[in-house]
């Protein structure tokens, strides 16, 4: 790898990173990304959750404490795609409320933007990328264009579960994903097979090896791995980034300069290299005049409810996010007894081990009960995933721990905590999961959680400095060339899962920088 | 179902292609610590362990056996101590984010488990009676037993129950066992 001075610098070859690095690099400019991890191909992505493990974060340990920490692990990506290697792709989009929470219920923050902002990117995105779904059943969907693709298929559990949110009076949709339900974009259907945790190599779900990375590298962006970046260096004034500081596969520290950098690795790495970035002139951390750095880390919070059902559930077909999507009670209504939106993921495919596997389901179960209740579980077992909001909160933050790991960078340290609203929303759910459960026919009904289930905030975007660490481009306040990309940047959690709005606020990202590229570099 | 095998004008389905990705992985087989047979064969043949003592490979053997009948013929232990001597572990426990080496993670459960058998019937935990060792993780799966000095008790259950169905369900071969159909993308080099 040539140590050249480029034109970007992308740290992170995720979600964020990829689609950046596709549209700069097509753009004309030269690109480099930089990842951490290991480097990835299709050919790596084996159907096993043993072999998923290895796509899991394995770098440095982080420090996650607080009454209820965060779970950073299986979440994490490590290596080329970074987490959304083995993302589920379920691609929602935010609701408009998700934006105005503190202007519209003055608990958490605003966005700087607003749903109507981002409703063409999410459009742009969905064309470009490939979505299957139907617009017309998501009642609860804000406005936007179709779906460019059909629903995926549905199966024996999503059509038992679904009987009892209509018994309920509860409405259905099929559910929203990057995964093909027809041949697109040249990428195939996909074959139900459920295999999402461990990387699709199939290219039916919307990996980064499958749009932007591959994109990217076409265009002749660079992907250097084992790019463990620990700093970005500044001109002594301190208002302009000059270059990235990270240690090669040998551990040999590196220099790579460039005009413009972007942070894109995650919402927990992100603040924890601006924090260690600090010189004599920001002591605090680069781009933390705010002292915003590293507070309102959220997550969403989220528990399954299971079911037994008489009849074959078939749960072994289908996708892992779910076949199904119910969003009745997204709506923030105080009437509701606590602050916060949810939704039902319904009928995700199932495998017998791992964190999220059948074995899990009765986690007290051992002995012959645990084989007898595998045995019944692998067929007629039902299950739907809840998702809550997390409200932000500034003491739910990352620090610098005083370990540190190899390159004597300091691990990140991060405290949280779920709010009264989000436990309240979570138990109503739960018991809603339990109730449904029964209706739909289950001779027997449990729920378990709660869980964290994706990492966002530590690096909010605002209107302006003092409550914020960067705009609504990721551009930081204080760096004009230093961008952070990534659910980092989201100021609230809305109750959906974050992919869909991470594509869609990167691309609006990338318009901006093709458009003051000249002020910028 | 949908189905579309056909790969553009390739002439060549999404099978075939997969196929052929992994049939090229194979010749790719990482080898065991006690070289290409299962941790089945592993067990049978008492094959020494190499990160755990003898006295730890045959107590973890038979919590694997409480926990999941016949996950110590299917070579928990042996699983287990192969996956602790590679750089890049498969194992569970990855996933509890257990702030010290795996390695000392089994040692300090395993040895609590030793310790708390011996105090309280007199001998380890693999020579305890079935009664006695089914009593032992009813107990441990709840809390920690007084004096217990490893892990925190109730996580060391859920791991090594994890790590119990991991080799006896969570392969092609385990799936088998349930009926359920393995329908691999693209199938691993190995099973573990």
């Amino acid at each position: 790898m040539s140590h050249e001075k480029v034109d970007a610098v992308i740290v992170g070859s995720g979600a964020s990173g990829s689609l950046l690095a596709a549209k700069l690099a097509l753009a004309g400019k030269r690109v480099l990304v930089l990842e951490a991890g290991p480097e990835r191909t299709m050919g790596d992505l084996y159907s096993s959750q043993l072999w998923a493990r290895r796509l899991k974060w394995s770098g440095p340990r982080i420090e996650s404490v607080g009454k209820h920490p965060i779970n950073v692990v299986f979440g994490h990506g490590w290596g080329t795609g970074g987490s959304a290697l083995h993302h589920y792709a379920c691609w929602f989009r935010l609701h408009p409320e998700d934006f105005q929470m503190q202007s519209k219920f003055g608990e958490g923050l605003d966005w700087p933007i607003s749903y109507e902002t981002l409703r063409p990117f999410y459009d742009r995105i969905q064309k470009e990328v490939g979505v299957s779904g139907d617009a017309g059943q998501e009642v609860w969907r804000p406005p936007g264009e179709p779906y460019p693709m059909p629903p995926l298929d549905t199966f024996a559990q999503a059509h038992l579960i679904a009987r009892g949110f209509k018994k309920l009076g509860l409405r259905t949709a099929p559910l929203p994903m990057a995964i093909n339900s027809v041949p697109y974009n040249g990428r195939p259907p996909c074959a139900y097979e459920g295999w999402c945790d461990a990387g699709c190599p199939l290219l039916a779900l919307a990996n980064p090896l499958a749009v932007y990375l591959t994109q990217a590298r076409d265009a002749h962006a660079e992907v250097a791995h084992h790019a463990y970046v620990t700093r970005v260096l500044t001109n002594e004034k301190g208002d302009r980034a000059t270059a990235v500081e990270y240690f090669d596969a040998q551990g040999k520290r590196q220099v790579q300069e460039a005009s413009l950098i972007i942070l894109a690795s995650s919402a927990l790495q992100n603040p924890r290299i601006l924090l260690n970035s600090a010189t004599s002139r920001q002591t605090s951390g680069l781009a933390n005049s705010s002292g915003a750095v590293g507070k309102y880390m959220m997550t969403h919070i989220a528990g399954n409810a299971f079911g037994l059902f008489t009849e074959p559930t078939e749960n072994y077909r289908g996708v892992t996010g779910g076949q199904l999507v119910c969003q009745e009670n997204y709506a923030k209504d105080s009437r509701k007894g606590y602050l916060g939106s949810s939704q039902w993921l319904i009928a995700n495919a199932l495998k017998p081990n791992d964190l999220l596997g059948i074995g899990n389901a009765r986690p007290d179960l051992f002995g012959d009960a645990l084989h007898k209740f595998l045995a019944t579980a692998s067929q007629h077992l039902a299950t739907m995933t809840f998702v809550g909001e997390n409200q932000p909160k500034a003491q739910n933050r990352l620090v610098l721990s005083s370990r540190k790991d190899s390159f004597g960078f300091p691990l990140a340290h991060i405290t949280h905590e779920f709010s009264a609203d989000d436990l309240m929303c979570f138990e109503t759910g739960m018991r809603q999961g339990e109730t449904i459960m029964k209706a739909a026919g289950a001779y027997e009904a449990w729920s378990n959680g709660p869980v964290s289930m994706h990492d966002l905030g530590g690096t909010v975007m605002g209107s302006n400095a003092p409550t914020s660490v960067v705009n609504s481009y990721g551009q930081t306040h204080d760096v004009s060339n230093l961008f952070v990309a990534g659910p980092g940047i989201f100021p609230t959690s809305g109750a959906v899962n974050p992919t869909f709005t991470i594509h869609a606020v990167t691309l609006r990202a990338a318009d901006y920088i093709q458009e003051h590229w000249s002020s910028l570099s | 179902m949908s189905s579309a095998e056909d790969l553009g004008n390739s002439g060549i389905t999404r099978r075939q292609l997969l196929g052929q990705m992994g049939a090229g992985l194979m010749t790719l087989t990482v080898s065991t610590t006690w070289g290409e047979i299962t941790p089945a064969e592993a067990h049978a043949k008492a094959v020494p362990f190499n990160k755990l003592t003898a006295l730890e490979g045959a107590s973890l053997e038979a919590l694997g056996n409480v926990l999941l009948p016949g996950a110590g013929e299917a070579g928990i232990a042996h699983y287990v101590d192969d996956q602790l001597g590679r750089q890049d572990s498969l194992l569970f426990l990855k996933y509890m984010e257990y702030p010290a080496p795996q390695l000392d993670f089994y040692r300090a459960g395993l040895g609590s488990l030793i310790a708390l058998s011996q105090a309280r019937h007199g001998s380890p935990f693999a020579s305890a009676t079935g009664e006695q060792r089914v009593a032992l993780v009813k107990e441990i799966s709840q809390k920690n037993p007084e004096g217990w000095n490893g892990p925190p008790a109730p996580l060391f259950y859920f791991v090594v129950r994890n790590d119990a169905v991991d080799v006896y369900y969570g392969t092609e071969e385990g799936f088998k066992r349930l009926q359920i159909p393995y329908m691999p993308h693209l199938p691993p080099p190995t099973p573990w």
